[in-house]
């Protein structure tokens, strides 16, 4: 599966959304709903693909779309997924939920869908905050990033812990499919999504979003910064299935994370320390991840 | 007392400007009050900012309903609604915009101002960030405040923010905007037609509240209802294709955010009715046939 492969004139997420300039959301969406296609059935909670995707009443979905809580995206899309069951028929039920709705707030009834095995897909697109009201720290945000509850300055030096492993965590219920993606990486892309929709059972999608906004960086680097992210490790793409890593991608040459933190003013109060800091992390999730030291 | 309306959108700073104004008449001894007013909206859509200056305390809390004086960071909005609305009737009106005051035409001729704030933005400050520029305009257009107490309230509220040698190029873009400003009277007869929205009563409301694709008198609504919403008027920069270097390979379209990137003959095209001006499609482009350009409007 490739760019190529992708139908050219089926949009299920239409142009006129109202997300930021360069924001990668609608990136990962709009190319998700090709490989999901037309019958399928979209479930977010409260996050800025809601916002930025639809106010009432208008809409970008093409797709039957609907919202309840901001907590509960794990019991909506297993409701929504036994219901079209019961009825007999064959749909792809998939929940879009932002970091906030995933790691922190949704935490409880993603889990719970996770053990029970529910037939569905749960997307977490991760900005790494919560952008939608204005960027405040979630379980995601890194280490040191400057957010509106976390201001870097002469109290705090930003986010004082590091960022959940919110996919090992997933990959602990040893459901059928877990997968980190990220953009800058398409054909891996595409065959982990295409993979999702063939697999039956709980599937869990972590796609990594860089925000211009939030981040504090230029739209127009946002799959640099998503390339980047995975080339120092502060991002992994692997597949687990029932709780087994099947496939993991290992960079061809690992960059410093200074590399990748340039260029983001959420990181520009670093200093030598903090960067160390980072780093350090990032090598240890290495060897915990690969088995080996970088 | 007089009051200011600001209109710009998300991420333009209409909000700071409102409040840095509101700074430079207190620093003269005034008392002064400003708040911004938007939707649940992302960057890019239209935002409204005001500010109230009085030499008694100001006891008033609502939006401004009639300004003294109207604001416009960017001169798209002018197009999309009638920015005068209310506007007093020896009010002022100050456009960010290339053209002179006699060229631009409103609802009806008024005392108007305009300054090509974005250019100076990108020479200043490497960025089309047009809110401390526009500041030094509105200083030279109505005369409420002088050009240094808008210098020293940028520095202060913007310094604070972004560090001193950021607060000290902010100034500079505002006085370079002061002495660029022209003074004059638009043109008038420029007729707008309200937008309509869709009020359904509870008998023409589907059950739930969900709702097909309609078409109404307001437009589409419902299922993929937001292609009628052109984001195309968001961008500075516009993306332009050199057709003999493209090689087709997709890149660009799998990675346009707004999805308007579409494949013509194995060539990428883009419909300007939506592209935000990211620029995504010209750092990734692999043949560097991609190139950011500014866009001028006329």
């Amino acid at each position: 599966m490739n760019i190529k492969d992708l139908p050219e004139d089926e949009n299920y997420f239409t142009p006129g959304h109202t997300a930021c300039a360069g924001c990668a959301a609608p990136i990962i969406v709009r190319n998700m709903m090709k490989i999901f296609g037309k019958d399928t059935i979209v479930y977010t909670p409260a996050n800025c693909l809601l916002v930025f995707g639809g106010t009432y009443p208008y809409l970008s979905w093409k797709v039957p779309y609907l919202h309840e809580a901001f907590e509960n995206t794990g019991s909506c899309i297993a409701g929504v997924s036994r219901a079209y069951k019961k009825k007999g028929k064959k749909v792809t039920v998939v929940g879009f939920a932002g970091d906030g709705g995933t790691y922190d707030i949704g935490i409880q009834a993603l889990s719970g869908a996770a053990e029970r095995n529910e037939d569905a897909i749960y997307v977490c697109y991760d900005n790494e905050a919560y952008m939608n009201t204005g960027i405040q720290r979630s379980g995601s945000t890194p280490y040191g990033a400057s957010t509106t509850t976390t201001p870097a300055g002469k109290k705090i030096p930003g986010k004082l812990e590091h960022k959940k492993d919110m996919a090992e965590i997933m990959r602990a219920h040893q459901i059928p499919y877990v997968a980190t993606m990220s953009i800058a990486h398409p054909k891996d892309f595409l065959e982990k999504t295409k993979k999702a929709k063939e697999t039956e059972g709980f599937r869990y999608l972590h796609v990594l979003s860089p925000c211009p906004t939030g981040w504090r960086a230029d739209p127009a680097k946002t799959v640099e910064l998503a390339r980047k992210a995975v080339d120092c490790g502060m991002w992994t793409l692997y597949e687990a299935e029932y709780g087994e890593i099947t496939n993991i991608y290992k960079p061809k040459k690992k960059i410093p994370v200074e590399e990748y933190i340039r260029g983001q003013g959420r990181f520009r109060h670093f200093t030598p320390e903090m960067v160390e800091e980072l780093q350090r992390w990032v090598d240890e999730k290495w060897e915990r991840l690969y088995g080996e030291k970088p | 007392m007089y009051e200011i309306r600001f209109h710009g959108r998300g991420g333009q700073g209409g909000r700071m400007a409102a409040e840095a104004y509101a700074l430079a008449a207190f620093l003269e001894g005034n008392y002064a009050v400003s708040f911004p007013f938007f939707g649940a909206e992302r960057r890019g859509a239209p935002v409204r900012a005001f500010t109230r200056v009085d030499k008694e305390k100001i006891r008033i809390k609502t939006q401004v309903y009639e300004p003294d004086y109207v604001v416009v960071l960017d001169e798209t909005l002018i197009e999309t609604e009638d920015v005068l609305e209310g506007l007093k009737e020896n009010g002022m009106v100050i456009i960010n915009t290339t053209k002179k005051p006699e060229e631009v035409r409103l609802s009806r001729p008024v005392r108007c101002a305009t300054v090509d704030a974005t250019s100076i933005a990108l020479d200043v400050l490497g960025r089309a960030i047009t809110n401390t520029a526009i500041l030094g305009a509105i200083a030279r257009a109505t005369g409420e405040v002088g050009i240094e107490s808008v210098e020293k309230a940028i520095i202060e509220k913007f310094g604070a923010r972004l560090g001193e040698a950021a607060g000290k190029k902010n100034a500079e873009a505002a006085r370079i905007a002061y002495e660029k400003t022209l003074i004059g009277t638009s043109q008038g007869g420029k007729a707008f037609v309200p937008k309509k929205r869709w009020l359904p009563d509870v008998n023409e409301l589907p059950v739930g509240g969900a709702i097909g694709t309609l078409q109404t008198d307001a437009g589409l609504v419902g299922i993929g209802s937001f292609i009628e919403n052109k984001t195309g008027d968001w961008r500075t920069f516009m993306p332009e294709i050199d057709k003999e270097k493209c090689i087709g390979c997709k890149i660009c379209w799998f990675y346009c955010p707004e999805g308007c990137i579409s494949m013509v003959d194995g060539k990428a095209i883009v419909d300007y009715d939506y592209c935000k001006g990211c620029g995504i499609c010209a750092n990734e482009c692999p043949v560097k046939a991609i190139e950011m350009k500014r866009e001028v409007r006329i």
